[in-house]
């Protein structure tokens, strides 16, 4: 709150002496800049509040649904589908083409680990049952044999008797 | 039945290839998506069956805002007389809602839970092992038994 304060008075300051002064001393700000209202803000209680924060966050009415209030932090932000930006539509001519996103669209809380290089929620080619059970499958497998291959051993030195015998005495 | 020859197939003949006789059909029917991973849209039953006048409208209703956002970017980005960034409000509340949760902070049974066990019991769990193994070498040494094989110094 300091902070905030500090700033709009260097900012006036800056404007030059006569507009400058005279703005600080009468309490006014720049338009420019986020406005009050546009920040996100506690968790709606009333439909009329439920109504601007859905208005505020560019979501229809019935869209919005802010995250349940469980004291994790949250506050009003709209809980938005967990899908990953791989699912997007790639050939949509997109305002940030790489983050597959339009400008002033709500982000997911999670955003930046639904981001292209990152977590990837689009449909698998193979259904997950088929997958587990060739991974498994493999694995299981390769475990077995190499038991197998513990118990009775394939490979051992063939020394003949001769070797053997003088082979000892260096022993 | 197929599947099970199907994973026979596969953990026993996994380097091999051979002929089949009969081409081992994979039926999409029983598909099921990973947890977390969503379905394909083909094979999503409401983009068949779900076609009310309630989700045209409501889709319009998306489409209009998205169209008015698009139309206020566009008139920002090809003004030729702008010579700032174009700032998104939408990110600007998005990282101001990620840096700010403590005024919306409240502690309940959970984020207690999860402060526990994410904040003190690692500290204490990873104090405790490395002092006690630290002391078992260190009386260990003061007895003579340790063997030390590394020296400081000759």
């Amino acid at each position: 709150m300091a902070g905030v304060g500090f700033r709009r008075w260097a900012q006036t300051l800056t404007k030059g002496r006569g507009v400058g002064i005279s703005a600080l001393l009468s309490g006014a700000r720049a338009a420019s800049g986020a406005s009050k209202g546009s920040l996100p803000g506690p968790y709606p209680t009333t439909p009329a509040e439920r109504a601007a924060a859905a208005k505020k966050y560019n979501l229809r009415v019935e869209d919005y649904e802010p995250y349940p209030d469980n004291g994790q932090g949250f506050g009003d932000y709209p809980k938005l589908p967990d899908r990953s930006q791989h699912e997007r539509d790639p050939w949509y001519q997109w305002d940030h083409p790489d983050l597959r996103r339009n400008w002033g669209e709500p982000m997911h809380w999670n955003f930046d680990m639904y981001i292209r290089n990152r977590v990837d929620t689009s449909p698998t080619p193979v259904s997950w049952n088929s997958m587990c059970k060739q991974l498994f499958g493999f694995i299981g497998f390769m475990l077995f044999m190499f038991y197998i291959g513990e118990v009775f051993p394939a490979y051992q030195p063939v020394v003949s008797p001769a070797q053997e015998r003088s082979d000892e005495l260096f022993m | 039945m197929v599947t099970t020859t199907t994973r026979a197939v596969n953990a026993i003949f996994h380097q091999f290839s051979f002929a089949r006789s009969v081409r081992h059909q994979i039926n999409m029917a029983d598909y099921k998506e990973a947890p977390l991973a969503t379905r394909p849209r083909t094979l999503d039953p409401n983009d068949y069956f779900n076609l009310s006048q309630e989700k045209r409208r409501a889709d319009e209703e998306r489409a209009a805002l998205r169209a008015n956002l698009k139309r206020q970017y566009l008139t920002q980005l090809n003004n030729p007389s702008r010579t700032e960034l174009i700032e998104d409000p939408a990110l600007t509340r998005w990282v101001y809602a990620r840096a700010n949760p403590f005024p919306h902070f409240r502690p309940t049974f959970k984020t207690s839970l999860l402060g526990i066990v994410f904040g003190v019991v690692p500290l204490v769990t990873l104090y405790y092992i490395f002092k006690t193994d630290r002391d078992r070498k260190e009386a260990q040494i003061k007895a003579g038994t340790r063997d030390r094989k590394f020296n400081l110094a000759y």
